[in-house]
């Protein structure tokens, strides 16, 4: 890393000769690798290396960035330049100024007992069909694989003092079945669907997800939804489960509490957000049980970090306390800081989830169904649409179970549910407590012009909302 | 020949294998993204990206870098020939692509290739000039991309190209329009006449009035159509969806399935378009025809697919990072009508305007049932007129429904831009007329315009 670390500082020298007042430079290589099956056949081998320099200036106010391939210095330098001219010529209207941070040297490094890319491809190939074999089974049309692996060294210095080395690991993966029968096609995914979960850690935590042990069970739910009846629609009690709630999470509260969608930054794209800066301590966000924290130091987390893209310290923040927001998501320009994230060395850092978790409750996952007479169990998310304040929202689950008498029953399939942020987090009346509560990570969080997709992970255990409208 | 073609020929002479192919793919771009009428977000963008797949003894084999020096393309050569030698045999691999002609197309313009920073800042105010009565939030971009491609099998392919699009929201706390446009040529974009566009939508949008979900006959403007058909082309007109029964066209070629007034091609020739003459297996690109006045025709196939299926590749294969989703259409084209936007009104007579649609999300592929909201300029149709302004409304449509009855088709197409830049920078467009339908399902009402 000390060869990265001299081309920042190269690129931080040009920037402030070019007539920068602030600048942060990151120089990243990076390596993505995905190993995919598909009906018994390896489909792809996606191994994407990747490097080079992106530079962020202020002059005169107002924001610049250019990236350079080349990690050299002639690289760092030009994107410097380019980074200040583009600043110069987009000129300011409004006066920019960061919040100070304290000068340092950080470092990280992802504890891995397992370094993924020491795992052969062909490895990886045949655990993925291994696992396809398992999930197939008469009805199942479609069976298909996947696991990743990630390494990410980036160095980062700004001109406010703050150099960082980290170096990130991340692994992940997950299996789907298609099953068809009678022009009914359903599908099934195991842990999640959309590539699975992943966490910040070695090949061990693919070894934890046990893809081929879960699998048949995975295949016999596929065909079963074939032939259940479709969830019937109404307002009653559901229980969502942890993947669930993480995708309730993530979209009702993680992105409305950015700070820079509240400032209108993000309005054309993905949107704004019902909460503004007056909220801060006054909103009843939900219930009481409610507790979310955004934690940058999260254990196995994909948002864990020494320091953020712009050279802010990680650090665990109460966003909302017992149903009261206390918090957002923010930025050195926008008066805090330690969520800025950039997806590459080719974007500028943006106001990122980190890892925000529900808290948990307390109590098992029987409990909470042993409490509702009447109800629907949904788990494993399958759609997701929300508007752009991030208030009339409606999901949708793989498999739906009906509750009856505090007993699981039937299963239902093409199961969705609707409501309106405050209300429904404020129907929260039951969340299950720590040993149900677990970390999901995703990869696919998208924000930006030009697009930006996050790692962001959440934790969080099942949980029962009451009155919701269910189906349309 | 393009940089990048030599780059694919220096990639291809340094690979180790029975057989090889080089893609590469290469952007040189800006992008000055404005909110609150400010440019807060401009980013320059160069990159090029080189992917070698080899075969080696019936394995195969792939590795993806941007370092393009010799050095770098060795290591490429190394890591590719790793991954085929522990990869198992692979008996359904189709091939790399034959060498074909290249359709002669368009698609390049050196005066939007020629654009810097400065121009595109300049291009960006422009919009912002546009319009002063409200917050301006969206953004202008230009750029250039090259895909080249070179085998053992032959091809020798390349094509540069170029884009520009200007997007622009009009807002403040009470009201938001929206308009945008698209081309290859800087030329063929007006900034400040898209700000004018969403700043005369905004104007209109003040005091929205209540509305009770339910079925509704609607007028969708060309932005709200594209976006609507790129989510159920994913699914619907995609070779793999096909083959795995997640298309509504599955088990329906020949049959009639929409409005005899629609019919959908991939149109990657049209000069109207973004023009592309190669795909991302070096096959040829192709006009297809997917539904033709109603009657369900065909799917898109890349190689992979076209061989589970026992056809030929219709020159569909997309970036290497999205080949496991099957062959996409983007550059889908529906055919236009004779109906002006005050016709269409007339049409739907009692109803509802939708600009734009925001936040999709396909709840049944099979079906084609899409949920989402409208957004930026939704309006009560009453007596054949636009009427009073609506909230965001939340909506769940079968799309083979939407399209099943289509009382008015518009006569003026739109080029709709279809990304929002991820990855690599890979320009898509939607050529579209607004459309008309009579159903059109509200399932549940939003908020209101504005910020």
């Amino acid at each position: 890393m000390p060869r990265v670390r001299a081309l920042c500082a190269e690129a931080l020298d040009a920037a402030v000769a070019s007539g920068a007042t602030y600048a942060d430079a990151r120089a990243v290589v990076r390596r993505d690798q995905v190993v995919a099956t598909r009906n018994g056949a390896l489909a792809s081998v996606r191994d994407v290396e990747s490097e080079g320099v992106g530079v962020r200036v202020l002059v005169d106010g107002a924001w610049g960035f250019a990236c350079d391939r080349r990690l050299s210095e002639e690289g760092a330098r030009e994107a410097a330049r380019r980074a200040c001219a583009f600043a110069r010529a987009a000129g300011a209207r409004t006066d920019r100024r960061l919040e100070p941070v304290e000068a340092q040297s950080a470092e990280y490094r992802t504890p891995v007992s397992v370094d993924p890319f020491s795992i052969p491809v062909g490895t990886k190939a045949e655990l993925c069909l291994r696992a396809e074999e398992a999930m197939r089974q008469p009805g199942v049309i479609v069976t298909s694989a996947a696991v990743r692996a990630f390494r990410e060294l980036k160095a980062l210095a700004t001109t406010d003092g703050v150099e960082a080395d980290q170096d990130r690991v991340e692994c992940g993966g997950g299996i789907d079945a298609i099953a068809s029968a009678d022009g009914v096609v359903q599908a099934r995914s195991y842990p999640a669907g959309f590539g699975g979960w992943s966490a910040q850690a070695g090949w061990e935590f693919i070894e934890e997800l046990a893809l081929e042990r879960e699998a048949p069970k995975i295949g016999e739910q596929a065909v079963a939804l074939t032939r259940a009846p479709v969830c019937p629609a109404g307002r009653t009690t559901v229980v969502l489960d942890s993947d669930q709630m993480v995708a309730q999470l993530h979209e009702s509260v993680g992105h409305p509490i950015e700070l820079d969608r509240i400032h209108g930054a993000e309005a054309a794209y993905a949107g704004t957000s019902f909460l503004s800066p007056a909220d801060l301590n006054a909103l009843q966000y939900g219930s009481e049980l409610m507790s979310v924290t955004a934690d940058a130091t999260l254990k196995r987390g994909l948002g864990s970090f020494a320091v953020d893209d712009e050279g802010f310290p990680a650090r665990r923040e109460t966003i909302v306390e017992a149903g009261v927001l206390r918090s957002f998501l923010s930025s050195r320009e926008l008066g805090g800081g330690g969520s800025m994230r950039a997806d590459s060395w080719s974007r500028m850092p943006l106001v990122r989830m980190t890892n925000l978790s529900l808290e948990p409750g307390e109590g098992s996952f029987e409990e909470l169904v042993d409490g509702v007479a009447d109800g629907i169990y949904l788990q494993t998310n399958k759609s997701w649409s929300i508007d752009d304040k991030r208030l009339n929202f409606q999901f949708g689950t793989q498999l739906a179970w009906e509750i009856k008498g505090g007993k699981l029953g039937r299963l239902f399939r093409d199961a969705t549910y609707t409501g309106i942020t405050p209300e429904f987090w404020g129907s929260l009346d039951a969340l299950a407590g720590p040993e149900e509560w677990v970390v999901i990570g995703a990869t696919n969080c998208g924000k930006g012009q030009p697009g930006q997709l996050a790692h962001v992970s959440h934790g969080a255990s099942p949980g029962r909302f009451r009155d919701v409208q269910v189906g349309t | 020949m393009t940089e990048s073609l030599e780059a694919a020929e220096r990639a291809l002479a340094a690979a180790e294998g029975d057989e090889a192919e080089v893609v590469v793919h290469a952007e040189h771009s800006g992008l000055a993204r404005f909110a609150a009428s400010e440019i807060h977000q401009p980013t320059l963008i160069d990159n090029a990206i080189v992917r070698l797949r080899v075969v080696r003894d019936g394995r195969v084999g792939s590795a993806t870098t941007n370092r393009l020096g010799d050095e770098g393309l060795r290591d490429l050569a190394v890591r590719a020939a790793e991954a085929a030698d522990s990869a198992p045999k692979d008996s359904s691999f189709p091939g790399f692509a034959p060498s074909g002609a290249l359709p002669d197309v368009e698609g390049f313009d050196e005066e939007t290739a020629a654009l810097a920073p400065e121009e595109q800042a300049r291009l960006a105010r422009a919009a912002l000039d546009g319009a002063a009565d409200f917050g301006l939030y969206g953004y202008v971009t230009s750029g250039v991309t090259e895909l080249a491609v070179a085998s053992t099998a032959g091809v020798r392919a390349d094509q540069r190209s170029t884009d520009v699009s200007v997007l622009v929201l009009a807002a403040d706390e009470g009201a938001s329009g929206y308009a945008a446009a698209t081309s290859w040529r800087v030329a063929g974009v007006d900034p400040a006449a898209v700000a004018a566009e969403a700043a005369d939508k905004a104007r209109r949008t003040r005091d929205p009035q209540p509305l009770e979900p339910g079925p509704y006959r609607a007028v969708l403007e060309a932005y709200a159509v594209a976006e609507l058909l790129d989510y159920f082309a994913f699914d619907a007109f995609n070779g793999q969806g096909f083959l795995e029964e997640r298309s509504y066209l599955a088990g329906r070629i020949g049959e009639r399935v929409f409005d005899e007034r629609i019919s959908i091609a991939d149109d990657p020739l049209d000069p109207r378009g973004l023009p592309r003459a190669i795909d991302f297996e070096g096959t040829p690109k192709q006009r297809v025809e997917l539904v033709e006045r109603g009657v369900a025709r065909g799917v898109v196939w890349d190689r992979t697919t076209a061989a589970r299926a026992g056809r030929e590749s219709t020159g569909h294969a997309v970036q290497p990072e999205y080949q496991t989703y099957g062959a996409i259409p983007v550059s889908l084209s529906l055919a236009p009508g004779d109906a002006t936007i005050e016709e269409l009104c007339e049409a739907v007579g009692d109803g509802l305007y939708v600009t734009r649609l925001h936040y999709l999300g396909v709840v049944a592929p099979r079906e084609g049932i899409i949920t989402g909201m409208t957004r930026d300029g939704t309006f009560r149709v009453r007596d054949g007129k636009p009427a009073e302004p609506l909230p965001n409304l939340r909506f769940t449509v079968a799309v083979p429904e939407v399209l099943a009855d289509v009382p008015a088709l518009g006569r003026d197409l739109a080029l709709v831009n279809r990304t929002d830049f991820y990855g690599e920078r890979t320009p898509a467009a939607a050529l579209v007329p607004a459309l008309a339908t009579a159903r059109f399902t509200v399932t549940g009402v939003g908020s209101g315009p504005g910020l």
